[in-house]
């Protein structure tokens, strides 16, 4: 299977009109994610990496500049991007089996049906098929929301702070599963994140985004192996650089307080 | 599981109290004529006028009069109510032009309505069953509107990049996202129309429940009121209780959601 995509993100800017002055959500955006790589994009709170990530999904329509897919300039949502939310919202009035099945388009019910049990089978929720989202914990309500976004076979993942409401143990469980599942799908994920450790767990490559205006400040390759040591010493150095990314600002501002 | 089994007793066991002390005083005070036993009627004599009026069959003959005003007006009233609650909420410049009227005709009580229809459709089936239909109409525009008009956009957006067509957001997202409302809807104005048939029967009717309550009233018959009365109090709360079981079994999500 090789239906991996390739996303070129060429000067874009979003500008909302403010009542005094215009904001700028994103400004000079530019990005080249290759096709099967892991990407995380990481920031603190308002600096776009969720509205960059919504222009992706297409869930934002207006914008300036170019995000292509494989060449194609994105327009609006399209079955070719999977996307998982923070907020699982899985429909709470479906069971896992048919909220999974929501997004397959033009199948028969046979085929319908195998699609869903493989794919609950991928994300490690056997015999959860016919429970309803409420008797499912955070950690597995992700998962359905995983194997949903994925069932269409999209080109790129995306991952709006998948982990983020889930208990510190878990996520660390989750990390595991995510990168099984990405090897095995092989293809390409973005994902939003605010946790460093995670970040570096997980990516190829590690965008770091500032603050007003939303901008990229450095963008950082991750060369460890993999499955990666959390406790190894290439970790920690490599946590600690980009650790420093946010502590030179920290930095900046303490010299003007001076 | 003992405990919940000792809460359901309870339950009842407090629902009947209440009933039971309030039957021993009308038997107490009628009896002894506290009060004259022609206007405390003594619940045996209410008992024995009951089951003669059941054995004879005039009771049912006025229920089922009576029922058949109700389901005949509520079809029409409610389900005009849910289409246009429906297309309200999905186009939103019918919404801006309906919604002064609308709120307006809602402040008008029921039984101002009376003189103008009566002008309009008589006194006869027609003008009971219009005016059921209006009693039914109000709740369940509103309730329709609110609850498709309230869909979280978090999950219209989620349709959004699965990429659902009108008819599979519909199915599959906004009615039953809706359904609590709705369900709220047809209950109010199932109520409604029962209170709305027995109004109307007494204003002007040779059959039905309301019918009987004002005939024995001018007959000085105090315990065919009271029947009446009672009748009307029993059908209204089978109603509600029956259409409570089918909410509950048809949104098992619901309540464990909220």
């Amino acid at each position: 299977m090789n239906n991996r995509g390739a996303l070129e993100i060429r000067n874009v800017r979003k500008t909302y009109s403010g009542k005094d002055k215009d904001i700028h959500v994103l400004e000079d955006i530019n990005l080249s994610i290759n096709p099967g790589e892991f990407v995380s994009i990481i920031g603190l709170s308002g600096c776009g990496k969720t509205t960059l990530l919504r222009h992706i999904v297409g869930l934002e329509a207006e914008y300036e500049g170019d995000i292509l897919l494989d060449g194609k300039r994105l327009n609006g949502p399209s079955l070719d991007r999977g996307i998982v939310f923070q907020d699982h919202r899985l429909f709470p009035w479906l069971t896992v089996e048919k909220n999974i099945a929501l997004g397959i388009i033009g199948k028969t019910e046979k085929e319908k049906k195998e699609i869903v049990d493989s794919h609950i089978e991928l994300v490690g929720l056997n015999g959860f098929g016919k429970n309803y989202p409420y008797q499912l914990s955070g950690g597995m309500s992700q998962r359905a929301a995983i194997a949903r976004a994925l069932v269409n076979q999209p080109k790129i993942l995306l991952l709006d702070e998948p982990l983020g409401a889930l208990d510190a143990l878990t996520r660390m469980y989750m990390h595991r599963e995510l990168e099984r599942i990405w090897k095995k799908e092989n293809i390409t994920m973005i994902m939003v994140t605010h946790d460093v450790e995670e970040a570096l767990y997980l990516s190829d490559k590690i965008v770091v985004m500032s603050a007003k205006p939303g901008r990229i400040q450095k963008v950082i390759s991750v060369p460890l192996s993999r499955p990666r040591d959390r406790a190894g010493h290439d970790f920690a150095d490599m946590k600690e650089s980009v650790l420093e990314e946010f502590m030179l600002h920290t930095e900046h501002h303490f010299s003007f307080a001076i | 599981m003992l405990s919940i089994d000792r809460n359901k007793v309870s339950t009842v066991f407090l629902g009947l109290l209440v009933p039971l002390l309030l039957l021993i005083t009308m038997e107490v005070v009628g009896t002894t004529e506290i009060l004259p036993s022609q206007i405390i009627v003594p619940p045996h004599r209410i008992y024995a006028l009951l089951l003669d009026m059941l054995s004879t069959g005039e009771l049912f003959g006025h229920l089922r009069c009576s029922v058949v005003r109700v389901l005949s007006g509520f079809a029409i009233g409610a389900g005009a109510g849910f289409l246009l609650g429906v297309l309200m909420a999905l186009v939103p410049r019918l919404q801006r032009a309906l919604t002064p009227l609308l709120i307006s005709f809602n402040q008008v009580p029921l039984f101002g309505w009376v003189p103008f229809l009566m002008i309009l459709f008589g006194i006869d089936e027609q003008f009971k069953i219009v005016f059921v239909s209006l009693a039914a109409f109000f709740p369940m525009l509103l309730n329709t509107f609110e609850g498709i008009h309230g869909v979280p956009i978090v999950y219209l957006e989620v349709a959004r990049a699965f990429e659902f067509n009108n008819g599979k957001l519909m199915r599959k997202v906004l009615f039953p996202a809706a359904l609590p409302s709705i369900f709220t809807g047809i209950k109010l104005s199932l109520g409604f129309s029962w209170m709305s048939v027995i109004g109307a029967e007494l204003i002007a009717a040779s059959e039905g429940v309301g019918f009987m309550i004002v005939w024995g009233r001018q007959l000085f018959q105090m315990d065919i009121v009271y029947v009446g009365i009672i009748t009307v109090g029993t059908v209204g709360y089978v109603m509600f209780r029956g259409l409570e079981v089918l909410e509950s079994s048809l949104m098992k999500w619901h309540r464990k959601n909220v």
